[in-house]
């Protein structure tokens, strides 16, 4: 009935730092939407890498994904790709 | 979120650990894996007769049109003047017959009774991981259901746009007709949604953690193996559907225009969002019914299943593939023609790992010692009707040949091919098989034999001809085909359709009779009636609640018929150790377990 | 349910296997959100392709929307995942208590109330902002139907159609309140939840560093919302 305690044990993540991060980024992207001259396709593609990245940051660190198994992360992983064909998929057909 | 803190104390001398239940907890608001699955029974029963009292009023319709029916006078003026079906109930016919047996028949009889009945017993446990969302995944299906039948009842009629509901027709009230029921079926879609997922979730959870000692993953059963990779689909794919009927929810009710194309919304953004439900869909409705044939026909053929490993991977095969076909039902909605090459090359891979599939079956049967019980007659028939319909599949796959007959009866006898000679034959065979173990009785043989020959026959009569007018030109959902010149010529096959079918729907009666009759007084089933080999046979009949009092251990494979070390018998049960077994080493606690 | 000590039959059975090497809970936890991202694929997924599929441009970021307000908004969702993420720390530690003098420092250490109890506050805030502006917004004339006739919405956007989206106000209505109500939606799932097991399990000190699956299961969820919040800040408030 133990669980977290049979967990492979590893090197607690510093949560404050991580919340660091996660707060510049924040700032980062607020002020690249408004304040910065920037084209629009650049921005675009900037704001979406700093969403995924403070995504990924709290996926990996908070919900302790890195330090699980691979068998876990395939649960989250797996949707991924759906979603990326789907909506591609319907894009291509709108463009059209 | 937390569950309960203990698995439930197992074995039948579990119920006198705490105090008797009473009524209600024991069989109806019941945790118990088994019982679950009997009430998902029951009620999908039940929906599976309205579906087909749905699909008679069809037929009356389409072989005699415009003739009053009989029994008419009890339906409104409104739907059926004199006893004539009009147009607009027509429709709502089409449509409801279509939901009530994709979603509250055929999916809650393959995933909801069997996946919840034959899981925790086929993997050597007490019960779900998660006994109380399992009880609470029924009740909201049995809730789902109700309001989707509510339909009928509240002013202007039952839901009508096909049971795919297409954007704008379904979003407006002006252009279906239709106010409340549409609104009802969104609702009852994302309530069922909601079902689906809970249940799944138990079930991949179950299999994945709950098996006893000795189940690898390559001992597992077949039908768990398919209704493993079922419940993936099914998590992934229903809540896709459940956005998409909040989206038409939305626009039904508050005013938002997402598939209206008038305000800038697009109505093939619901058709992309349902058919990426809806083929993974179709994958769940078969998926489970090919399990349970595997199990079934390898006890009839008294061999272990041809090819266990290639039907393991088949069946992660069709799941896999079966996310990137979508398309192709869409080539007739004007979309991109490159992915509508895409679409039909995914598609006509598809068709292999089904190949496999069918070959493997037909490789279990050759040279074996057959017994044509009824689950295996059923079983038997499940491969051949299924070919067929993959057959047409292929037809249609191929995006010029589908031009001509999309939307025409062609595609109304594949998928009924598919989904009635397909699962509902695999439900024939599984129902009997599996009845046991349920309620401690057998069904009857004779009246099961006599139910088979009877269905197989009336079934081709109906369903075959479809091909032939559907090539002929005959559309889908059609209200009255002789409007058509070119379509009267074949309005004598609609008629011989029309009779079949009405036989079709009588024959079944047998197997309602045969069904009730034998919960009473049906002959008292020995343990192993079917001398099968699966972990749920160890147990005496119907199953206790809380399955075993010990945690079972698990020897050998699920197929070991006629093997040499059985001795005298033709079939080694998974649970039966030998002089020469040893022990599955349980794995080490650390290494994760509960 | 009965609470009898444990004994080996009824223990949960010990797989041959070792599954997905997590206790159930945590795993059906898991198998749920990867539901949950094909539900929000459906609703942002959506919004994706009835906006760049579109011809005409939809509104500035920043002219409907309070940007600001939401950023604080955002930030507040995240401190949330920060407290519940400590939260889930603590009792591993077995800090099951509030707040504690530790020698040598002069903050209180927090234990596992106490973290819980800003995450439900922060959460609780959050759900608290977004009602303001839904408020505010429909006010204003924002509606999942586009900007409402006579409303000062519906004036600016004569005034300036570019920078309003005035064309396809209707389709940014419909996505913004569906995708954000949703969302807004989990989150209050969620607090009501992170409520019950406050009151029930943590306040009486139910969880302990040898079960706290709990915990780490309503985490698990959490951040999740807080990941899609993430991702929806970014698409809708800020492109």
């Amino acid at each position: 009935m133990t669980t977290p305690s049979t967990q492979p044990t590893h090197v607690r993540p510093n949560y404050m730092l991580i919340w660091l991060y996660l707060f510049v980024m924040t700032i980062a992207e607020v002020l690249l939407a408004f304040e910065l001259p920037v084209s629009q396709n650049l921005k675009l593609i900037l704001l979406l890498i700093l969403a995924i990245w403070k995504a990924m940051l709290v996926a990996m660190f908070f919900m302790h994904l890195k330090f699980e198994r691979w068998r876990l992360r395939l649960i989250f992983i797996v949707p991924l790709p759906l979603a990326i064909i789907l909506v591609t998929t319907v894009i291509m057909e709108k463009v059209f | 979120m937390t569950s309960v803190a203990h698995a439930k104390p197992a074995g039948g001398a579990h119920d006198a650990h705490h105090a008797p239940m009473s009524f209600w907890r024991k069989y109806i608001f019941s945790t118990d894996h088994k019982i679950i699955g009997i009430q998902f029974l029951f009620v999908s029963l039940f929906f599976l007769l309205v579906g087909g009292l749905l699909a008679m009023q069809i037929r009356w319709q389409l072989g005699f049109p415009g003739k009053p029916m009989p029994g008419g006078g009890i339906l409104p003026e409104s739907m059926v003047s004199g006893g004539v079906i009009l147009p607009e109930y027509y429709i709502q016919l089409v449509t409801m017959h279509g939901t009530f047996m994709v979603f509250f028949a055929i999916m809650p009889l393959l995933v909801g009774v069997y996946a919840n009945f034959l899981i925790p017993l086929k993997i050597g446990t007490h019960d779900m991981a998660f006994p109380r969302i399992n009880m609470w995944s029924f009740w909201l299906a049995l809730l789902a259901g109700l309001i989707m039948l509510a339909g009928f009842f509240v002013p202007d009629g039952a839901a009508r746009c096909g049971w795919t509901m297409y954007a704008p027709c379904s979003a407006r009230p002006d252009l279906s007709g239709a106010t409340y029921s549409q609104q009802l079926w969104s609702i009852s879609i994302v309530v069922l949604g909601l079902s689906s997922v809970m249940g799944s979730v138990n079930y991949i959870t179950t299999i994945i953690n709950h098996r006893a000692p000795g189940m690898t993953w390559f001992r597992m059963p077949l039908s768990v193996w398919a209704l493993f990779i079922t419940a993936i689909l099914a998590v992934l794919a229903l809540p896709v559907l459940q956005g998409a009927a909040i989206m038409l929810l939305f626009d039904q009710t508050i005013g938002t225009h997402f598939f209206d194309p008038g305000a800038g919304g697009q109505p093939l953004l619901w058709q992309h969002l349902f058919w990426f439900f809806g083929h993974p869909e179709v994958y769940i409705l078969i998926l489970p019914a090919m399990g349970m044939v595997s199990d079934i026909i390898a006890n009839g053929s008294r061999k272990p299943i041809f090819g266990y490993h290639s039907m393991v991977f088949a069946i992660i095969g069709i799941a896999f593939l079966g996310w990137i076909v979508w398309g192709h039902h869409m080539f007739m909605s004007g979309m991109n023609p490159t992915l509508g090459s895409t679409f039909m090359v995914s598609t006509l891979l598809i068709a292999v790992p089904s190949a496999v599939k069918v070959f493997n079956w037909m490789g279990t049967m050759w040279r074996g010692n057959l017994r044509f019980h009824v689950p295996m007659l059923n079983a038997i028939g499940f491969v051949s009707m299924f070919t067929i319909g993959g057959l047409s599949g292929i037809f249609m796959a191929a995006t010029p040949v589908d031009i001509p007959i999309h939307d025409t009866q062609f595609i109304v006898a594949h998928l009924h091919y598919v989904l009635f000679g397909g699962s509902l034959f695999a439900l024939f065979a599984a129902i009997p098989y599996w009845y046991p173990k349920m309620f401690g009785r057998m069904m009857s043989e004779r009246i099961g034999k006599l139910h088979f020959f009877l269905t197989f026959i009336f079934y081709n009569m109906t369903f075959f001809p479809m091909h032939i007018i559907g090539m002929g030109g005959q559309m889908r959902r059609i209200y009255d085909p002789t409007i058509y010149d070119f379509l009267k010529p074949q309005q004598p096959i609609n008629e011989f359709i029309s009779y079949s079918a009405f036989a079709l729907f009588a024959v079944q009666i047998l197997f309602a009779f045969n069904f009730l009759w034998s919960l009473k007084f049906g002959k008292k089933a020995p343990q192993n009636p079917w001398e099968d080999n699966g972990m749920e046979w160890s147990l005496p009949n119907p199953a206790p609640h809380g399955n075993w009092d010990k945690t079972p251990n698990v020897y050998r494979g699920p197929y070991e018929f006629s093997a040499p070390e059985a001795g005298d018998k033709d079939y080694l049960p998974q649970y039966v150790k030998l002089p020469t077994d040893r022990d599955p080493i349980p794995a080490p606690l650390s290494a994760g377990g509960h | 349910m009965q609470t009898t000590t444990m004994t080996d039959a009824m223990r949960p059975p010990v797989p041959a296997e070792p599954g997905a090497g997590v206790y159930s809970n945590k795993l059906g936890m898991w198998v749920f959100l990867a539901s949950d991202v094909m539900f929000f694929t459906a609703l942002i997924g959506s919004y994706i392709v009835l906006r760049f599929g579109m011809a005409t441009s939809w509104a500035r970021p920043g002219a409907v929307l309070n940007v600001p307000l939401t950023g604080l908004n955002t930030f507040l969702l995240i401190c949330s995942s920060v407290s519940m993420v400590k939260a889930y720390a603590a009792i591993a530690d077995g800090k099951k208590y509030f707040l504690r003098k530790v020698p040598g420092k002069t903050l209180q250490d927090g234990g596992l109330k106490f973290w819980m109890l800003i995450t439900i506050i922060c959460g609780a805030g959050f759900v608290g902002v977004q009602v303001f502006e839904y408020i505010k917004l429909v006010g204003h004339g924002f509606t999942p139907t586009g900007y409402r006739e006579g409303s000062v919405l519906a004036e600016h956007a004569l005034a300036d159609p570019v920078k309003y989206g005035a064309g396809v106000a209707g389709m940014y209505g419909s996505t913004f309140f569906t995708m954000t109500g949703f969302h807004g939606f989990h989150v209050t799932c969620g607090v009501i939840s992170m409520l019950y097991l406050y009151f029930t399990k943590v306040l009486p000190e139910k969880y302990s560093p040898q079960d706290y699956r709990g915990i780490e299961v309503i985490g698990l969820y959490w951040h999740f919302v807080d990941l899609v919040w993430i991702i929806l800040f970014t698409i809708v408030y800020l492109i």
